[in-house]
């Protein structure tokens, strides 16, 4: 493999909340890193991820505004991705914080945050269709929710197919449709 | 009586002209509104360019109307719906598919979701443009009016223009360089 794989955490840099949050989150911060808008990015161990969420909303986060995955289909791993974000606390304004976590490609699980934060609910069950991630916790794993319930379904197994996946193979329509 | 006035409404009387003409100036669109090819059909039926001078009148239920314009991507989903609401419309029923996205999936071509309008439903007149103008929208109802009345074809002929006085002259061939080469 020569394709250079980007880094899953941007480059440390100082921040206003980073000594706030490792006096709260402790041992759970395996690395971190400030993106190029400024935003502090946080990677975590997915067995964590709840203790994670719990300990934020008693900073101050109050919803999760973004929560999706990425696929490193070459390392066999998934990147889940949870932003955080706060409409009430003014030392919060304007920050979004990026927490990662990594799980492994072939058992795909996580634990879910749906309960703490409840904007979090619609983005696992999308992320649950398009990659095919069990979020464990969650009432609605296992059930289509925007796809099409005949659709990305394979012809052989019945098992469904997860489009969003790198492996994925998209419908040829020729030239002319 | 009754059975020669139907002898005379359907023989001597032409029901069938009558019959194509009322249906020619009450098209009556029902939306399916699924991108922003909807706001230019607000457009249409606006006081800007009054659609309804052709008799096109934006309806809300499928029941009561004839046309089903098509404004915008069909996924797998919807198309189950404009399938229903397809079989709903008493005939006779005509199809606009309106935009990219409606004729071939447009921007979102071979996606694992979205399909192509004439395969689930026949399509009567189709709008290119990403998104249409509204001149366009009502060019579509009047090549609808052409095919009702059995001339189906384009309402406008295109202009040609001769360009050639105002292009640059054509290149010269450039001898090849294998044959240089050989020579």
């Amino acid at each position: 493999m020569s394709a250079k794989i980007p880094p899953k955490c941007p480059p440390p840099a100082d921040h206003p909340l980073l000594e706030k949050l490792k006096a709260a989150l402790g041992d759970a911060i395996l690395n971190h890193g400030v993106t190029p808008e400024g935003h502090l990015c946080l990677m975590v161990p997915p067995g964590k991820v709840r203790e994670v969420a719990t300990k934020l909303k008693e900073l101050g986060f109050d919803h999760v505004l973004s929560l999706s995955a990425v696929d490193y289909m070459a390392e066999g791993k998934f990147l889940v991705t949870y932003v955080y974000a706060s409409y009430l606390n003014p030392d919060l304004k304007n920050q979004l914080l990026h927490v990662r976590a990594e799980i492994p490609r072939n058992d795909p699980k996580i634990a879910s945050i749906a309960d703490i934060y409840p904007s979090a609910d619609y983005d696992e069950r999308e992320c649950h269709e398009m990659f095919g991630i069990w979020f464990e916790g969650n009432p609605h794993m296992g059930k289509r929710f925007l796809l099409d319930p005949d659709c990305c379904i394979d012809e052989k197994t019945g098992k469904p197919l997860y489009p969003l996946r790198k492996d994925f193979k998209v419908p040829d329509w020729g030239l002319m449709g | 009586m009754s059975q020669a006035l139907r002898e005379f409404l359907l023989k001597k009387a032409k029901l069938e002209k009558l019959f194509k003409w009322g249906v020619r100036w009450s098209l009556w669109p029902v939306h399916l509104v699924t991108s922003c090819c909807g706001v230019e059909v607000a457009h249409t039926s606006g006081p800007g360019f009054d659609a309804e001078r052709w008799g096109v009148l934006p309806f809300h239920t499928m029941r009561q109307s004839n046309v089903i314009l098509v404004e915008g991507t069909i996924t797998k989903k919807m198309a189950k719906v404009l399938k229903m609401v397809y079989e709903q419309m008493p005939e006779p029923k005509y199809v606009i598919a309106m935009g990219a996205c409606a004729v071939r999936g447009g921007l979102f071509w071979n996606s694992y979701h979205v399909v192509q309008v004439d395969t689930v439903v026949p399509v009567d007149v189709y709008i290119a443009g990403c998104p249409p103008t509204p001149e366009a929208v009502i060019r579509a109802f009047i090549m609808l009016h052409n095919k009702i009345k059995g001339q189906p074809g384009p309402y406008v002929e295109p202009t040609k223009v001769d360009l050639t006085p105002y292009l640059p002259p054509p290149p010269k061939p450039q001898p090849k360089p294998m044959a240089q080469q050989a020579g």
